[in-house]
């Protein structure tokens, strides 16, 4: 996880929104310009701000890694465990273990947040899960990091709560990879606030009808009590893994990708090349899910949130990756009659969550043949995971897109041999 | 509304919250700085100003409220402020643009919450200053930078992604950051539409945009630019004679009221050991039903507290909810007799609620009175010269006379200032006399 985040997070260095993010950063803040950032070697940044720049690069593409209940957890933490990690003296640098921990930690939290609804267990739709949990997870990884005592990591959570919660309108348009960008800053944020005294509401957790707490952003929010941790405490993550995305989109598109795919294939087979006037309808069967229908996206932003799109693209070219997404790829001809040729379904069997759903291609043919293809379980799933070899070559794609490959290599080394680095502020200065 | 705001954002520099955020915030600086109210020692970029300035704000829940229910001048006051001495090239802004902004920014909040029948009364969920005035900090932001209107949308936009704090934080310490956090995102928000960030320009319009954060969203169009009302022409703000939530202003001159009769009726002394029980009336407010405070952001948040204090000293004061006032044991005492009453028909809005206070003795007899309009209710507005009392008295903590003065002046005649930056330098403390030349009307 950490190794794909750091590699989705350089290449999404190279994007317009991070250079806005970027350019803003740098004008207003100069001094204790100690962290670093992503794909610019040598330039620093004060450390909440360089945890922001950061977790707007990881999510810039939407092409970070996905968790269920539905939310991208590692983006929301690592940024800011990076940056503080360069902000603490030498003499109490953590080592790797102490990294990994905190990181863990980050992740355990939003996991237990996310199992206190079950509204959280479905795609959402009403604020974006990365700036609900994520928030609170990036205050409870660095509270962890900077060792803060047992009351400060409760007041760190408190103070995060009033920080956390963006609305999902904004998905689909430049401004959402802030959310994962706000979500690390201000998680870290917290932390610092709370290191300096700043007192919260103790029981922001708790159900209190007539005064919401972090149940204000659940419509249903049953929170239950947590073991003490012991030695046989079980993490969430080994009980439930995460997804991994193949190239830069909505995790949904996943399915109906590679169910285009497969019926191109047999198409293929059927006509001897891919003959798209040969189709007369193109029907999607999806979930229900508004912001990631859209019949025309007309903008980068748009076309990775989807179904219509990705599904047409991978039809056309028999694959979707990186050079999918750019303006040519989006306004081309071949593709927007594709597009026309579109319905969508919603079958009741469909449901909108990423453990349960389904994408399925089905091409009505002139001559009233029909083809179809369905995938339940695309690659990269935590059905399906990713092998270390797919892994490494979606990092080493990403990476080298902005760094030389010694540092590429060096990033790779690092990452595997985290639990024994001595000073994990190594890190975050290989970037 | 300005004056006022000035001055309890002056007085709050003094208070425990605002020294934690002030230590934080210094952790930032840079080339551009704006002033940070009181202070002339250091200065801060104008995200950090705007933040500390806002939490300063709001530290003593001692701002102006609204209705429907938001805090309107502390989400933006501090961010236009801040934004106008950091302007690119130096370049100047009036008095009149500043004035001008922060009137949209007032307006913006205004409209918003008439989106939501909800938004009437006194909130459960969100805290109103998170949702509604950290899009008013934007919009006032963007305006005074003079956007475009694409840019002025997408500033809204991006905004919504930075809105909405539960209200559990109300009555902590944490309260404040609201505030400050509602104008420092606002800002941040204009300035990244600035910088051409695009957001989703529908934003007022979806349920899953502003929607989010009600349960009845019913978003209307707005009245032509023609014929235009503003909002604060026909519905004034309230202001705070006491640094507690708005509901305890009913309950303290309520509570006063039934001190003078007991005073009266015995001799001039007020018979404490006689009293058996307090009996208050009030709406259903979760988050301000507290019999037992232990700090003072419990005791700003508690019906209780303020009845029994204003029983004991004949009126609330700043001074109230010094600790030493707080634990006293006649205080304490008193409160162990007190309880709360939810009448039906008591409804838990700042248009309309009342409050009733009726203190039982020991020999069966009851006195009560009733309040239905405080005094500083929009309904019953504060005088003038009780309005520059105020001030003075919050200003004087940390300003020079001349300073005071200064501002008093400069925002008495805002429209007509040249160069806004007066006012930040009386603010900062700057002596009045080195600056006089400067302040230059048109």
């Amino acid at each position: 996880m950490i190794l794909d985040s750091i590699g989705v997070g350089l290449m999404g260095s190279t994007t317009p929104v991070f250079d806005i993010a970027l350019q803003y950063c740098r004008e207003l803040y100069s001094s204790v310009a100690v962290s670093s950032v992503y794909g610019r070697p040598g330039m620093k940044l004060s450390p909440t701000l360089a945890a922001f720049t950061n977790g707007v690069a990881t999510h810039s593409m939407d092409f970070d890694d996905t968790w269920h209940p539905a939310t991208h957890p590692s983006g929301a933490v690592l940024p800011a465990l990076l940056a503080a990690s360069q902000m603490l003296p030498p003499s109490t640098k953590p080592n790797g273990l102490d990294f990994l921990l905190a990181f863990n930690v980050g992740l355990e939290v939003q996991g237990r947040l996310m199992h206190f609804s079950t509204e959280a267990h479905n795609i959402p739709k009403r604020f974006h899960p990365p700036s609900v949990v994520g928030t609170m997870g990036s205050a409870a990884a660095t509270a962890k990091l900077l060792s803060l005592s047992m009351t400060q990591c409760a007041h760190a959570l408190g103070i995060a709560a009033s920080l956390a919660g963006a609305p999902m309108a904004n998905a689909a348009t430049q401004a959402k990879p802030l959310h994962i960008g706000n979500a690390t800053r201000l998680g870290f944020e917290a932390a610092l606030l709370a290191a300096r005294g700043m007192e919260a509401n103790p029981v922001i957790l708790d159900d209190i009808p007539g005064c919401s707490g972090f149940s204000a952003f659940y419509s249903v929010y049953q929170p239950k009590p947590l073991s003490t941790p012991s030695d046989h405490h079980e993490f969430l993550l080994e009980k439930q893994d995460i997804a991994f995305k193949r190239f830069p989109a909505h995790l949904g598109m996943h399915w109906v990708v590679d169910a285009a795919l497969s019926v191109r294939n047999l198409f293929i087979n059927y006509a001897g090349s891919f003959s798209p006037s040969l189709i007369r309808t193109i029907v999607l069967k999806i979930p229900v899910s508004k912001y990631i229908n859209r019949p025309f996206p007309s903008s980068e932003h748009q076309a990775r949130h989807s179904f219509q799109f990705n599904a047409c693209t991978a039809l056309l070219d028999g694959e979707v990756g990186l050079s999918s997404f750019t303006e040519s790829s989006i306004h081309r001809q071949e593709l927007r009659e594709l597009l026309d040729k579109v319905v969508v379904e919603h079958p009741e069997d469909n449901v909108a969550n990423f453990d349960k759903m389904y994408g399925e291609v089905a091409l009505l043919l002139h001559s009233g043949d029909v083809l179809t293809g369905k995938c339940d379980t695309f690659y990269g799933h935590w059905r399906k995971p990713l092998s270390r070899e797919s892994l490494l070559k979606k990092f080493r794609s990403n990476a080298s897109h902005v760094l030389p490959e010694e540092k590429v290599e060096t990033i790779i080394t690092m990452v595997d041999n985290l639990e024994n680095m001595s000073d994990s502020s190594q890190l975050a200065c290989s970037l | 509304m300005i004056l006022d705001t000035l001055g309890v954002g002056l007085l709050g520099t003094s208070t425990e919250v605002y020294h934690k955020v002030k230590q934080y915030s210094k952790i930032y600086s840079s080339d551009i700085s704006s002033t940070i109210w009181g202070h002339l020692d250091f200065r801060l970029p104008p995200l950090y100003a705007a933040f500390v300035n806002g939490v300063a704000v709001h530290s003593m829940d001692f701002d102006d409220t609204w209705h429907p229910a938001t805090h309107p001048s502390g989400a933006v006051l501090p961010a236009v402020i801040a934004l106008s001495e950091a302007f690119p090239q130096k370049k100047k802004i009036s008095g009149l643009d500043l004035l001008l902004a922060f009137n949209v920014g007032i307006e913006v909040q205004g409209r918003l919450l008439r989106f939501s029948n909800e938004a009437r009364n006194i909130p459960k969920r969100f805290h109103p200053p998170t949702v509604v005035g950290t899009i008013g900090s934007a919009a006032a932001c963007a305006k005074l930078l003079a956007l475009d209107r694409v840019k002025c949308k997408n500033t809204l936009a991006i905004a919504a992604s930075y809105a909405g704090a539960p209200l559990a934080n109300a009555a902590t310490q944490t309260k404040p950051l609201h505030i400050g956090n509602a104008a420092k995102h606002g800002l941040e928000a204009a300035c990244l539409a600035s910088q051409d960030l695009q957001g989703n320009k529908q934003i007022l319009d979806m349920e899953s945009g502003m929607g989010a954060f009600y349960t009845d969203y019913s978003p209307q169009s707005l009245p032509t630019l023609q014929s235009y009302a503003w909002l604060l022409d026909q519905q004034d703000v309230a202001i705070k004679r006491f640094p507690a939530h708005l509901g305890t202003h009913w309950v303290a001159d309520a509570a006063s009221s039934v001190r003078r009769k007991l005073v009266e009726s015995s001799d001039n002394l007020l018979p404490l050991d006689k009293i058996e029980k307090v009996i208050v009336k009030v709406p259903e407010v979760k988050y301000v039903n507290r019999p037992n405070p232990n700090s003072e952001h419990e005791a700003r948040h508690s019906f209780q507290f303020v009845a029994c204090s204003a029983l004991l000293d004949g009126s609330m004061s700043v001074q109230s909810f010094a600790s030493e006032n707080i634990q006293r044991p006649a205080l304490r005492e008193l409160l162990c007799k007190t309880q709360l009453q939810h009448p039906a028909d008591n409804k838990p809005s700042f248009e309309s609620l009342y409050c009733e206070v009726t203190v039982g003795l020991q020999d069966g007899n009851t006195i009560s009175d009733r309040c239905d309009t405080f005094y500083g209710h929009w309904r019953k507005p504060l005088k003038k010269e009780d309005l520059e009392k105020k001030f003075q008295s919050n200003a004087s903590e940390v300003l020079p006379a001349e300073a005071t003065e200064g501002i008093i002046e400069t925002v008495y005649n805002l429209e007509k200032v040249k160069d806004c930056s007066i006012l930040s330098m009386f603010l900062s403390g700057q002596s009045a006399r080195a600056l006089s030349e400067k302040l230059r009307l048109l």
